[in-house]
């Protein structure tokens, strides 16, 4: 699916939830009018999405966190499997947009496509769920259950390589960070 | 008969360190273990505040330093030498670039407490300070138990300057 799909049905089932997106995800979640003051875009650091996302997830049990992560983003820091699931937050949703590519760089191809499951890792590191979505229509339909249960879950979504998409929103972490605290503190 | 070597990094309590870490109000101590530190990380591991938790790298702690600190905690790191410099690119990013606090606790890894820093046969006990001075990182050192109050010091300047501080502990704690 294409990855603008994919954040419009993403944008619809998030229902007030704090959100993280890196890389690719960041500019259309702009877009979507999702980029509000519970909202922090990771820039300048490759893999670091989930780790930002379990902070804000322990620091706020009693509100969602929805972290937009990229394949090879999470590649980078895969560790984060494990630490993520060695505290279990149960209001922590991963959402990983798997086109197999690292497509900020030009869309080099990642390390050992095919040869493994992105489920199947977040499941045996101990994430309590573990799904896999191909399209929108899909997504329409699960997203508002697991959206519901108890995590941390990975989602896995299958998303189409595209030409010429790379952008970014131009925005400051910094002035997002304190955006978010001034938020949370209100 | 040479004369023995004079110490000039002296071993401090963990337990002190630990009372200061609690009366900063640290919410979340987050570490990659460091074997210098181990008595201050096994008190904190008996407790339950603030909450240890450990991390499978140092770039994941200071994303979650980042994440802690955005939902309203006060997050803190212990690491090692050579943990500063696997976590570089996201301190840069995470900590600078986002103006986020960043107070990290960093055990001179293979240091020989008779030998001054700079002057060490280990690279990873001899670049820290250089690194940190290079990468504008402000840092304090804790070389025995006079210096403990360092610690409050560089967590206030890091929450002031919204950035990253160190505090080098010098000698193994007991």
């Amino acid at each position: 699916m294409l990855r603008k799909d994919a954040i419009e049905s993403l944008a619809k089932a998030r229902n007030g939830a704090l959100a993280v997106a890196i890389m690719q995800s960041e500019a259309p979640w702009h877009d979507a009018g999702q980029a509000d003051d519970r909202y922090l875009d990771v820039t300048g650091c490759m893999g670091a999405a989930s780790s930002i996302g379990l902070g804000l997830a322990l620091a706020q049990p009693d509100h969602k966190v929805i972290v937009l992560d990229g394949d090879g983003s999470l590649l980078m820091q895969l560790g984060s499997l494990v630490t993520v699931a060695d505290s279990a937050p149960a209001n922590l949703y991963h959402v990983v947009f798997a086109n197999g590519v690292h497509q900020s760089t030009g869309n080099q191809r990642l390390p050992a496509q095919g040869k493994f499951d992105w489920c199947q890792l977040a499941l045996s590191a101990g994430y309590r769920k573990a799904v896999s979505l191909e399209t929108p229509a899909d997504m329409d339909r699960e997203l508002p259950g697991i959206l519901n249960s108890e995590g941390p879950v990975l989602i896995r979504l299958a998303i189409d390589v595209e030409e010429d998409a790379v952008r970014w929103p131009g925005s400051k972490m910094a002035d997002e960070v304190q955006r978010v605290r001034a938020a949370l503190a209100a | 008969m040479s004369a023995p070597a004079q110490v000039l990094a002296r071993p401090v309590q963990g337990s002190a360190l630990v009372e200061e870490i609690k009366k900063l109000g640290i919410t979340h101590v987050l570490t990659v273990p460091d074997s210098h530190q181990k008595t201050v990380l096994a008190q904190l591991a008996e407790g339950s505040s603030p909450r240890l938790l450990t991390i499978c790298t140092e770039d994941e702690a200071i994303g979650i330093n980042l994440g802690l600190y955005a939902g309203g905690q006060r997050p803190m790191m212990i690491i090692q030498n050579n943990g500063l410099y696997a976590g570089l690119n996201s301190i840069k990013a995470l900590s600078f670039d986002a103006r986020v606090p960043l107070l990290m606790m960093i055990g001179e890894f293979v240091r020989d407490p008779a030998v001054p820093s700079r002057e060490s046969r280990s690279r990873a006990v001899r670049m820290l300070e250089p690194t940190l001075e290079t990468w504008g990182v402000p840092y304090y050192k804790i070389e025995g138990p006079e210096d403990i109050g360092s610690l409050a010091r560089a967590y206030h300047q890091s929450i002031e300057d919204r950035g990253p501080v160190a505090v080098i502990i010098g000698a193994r704690t007991i």
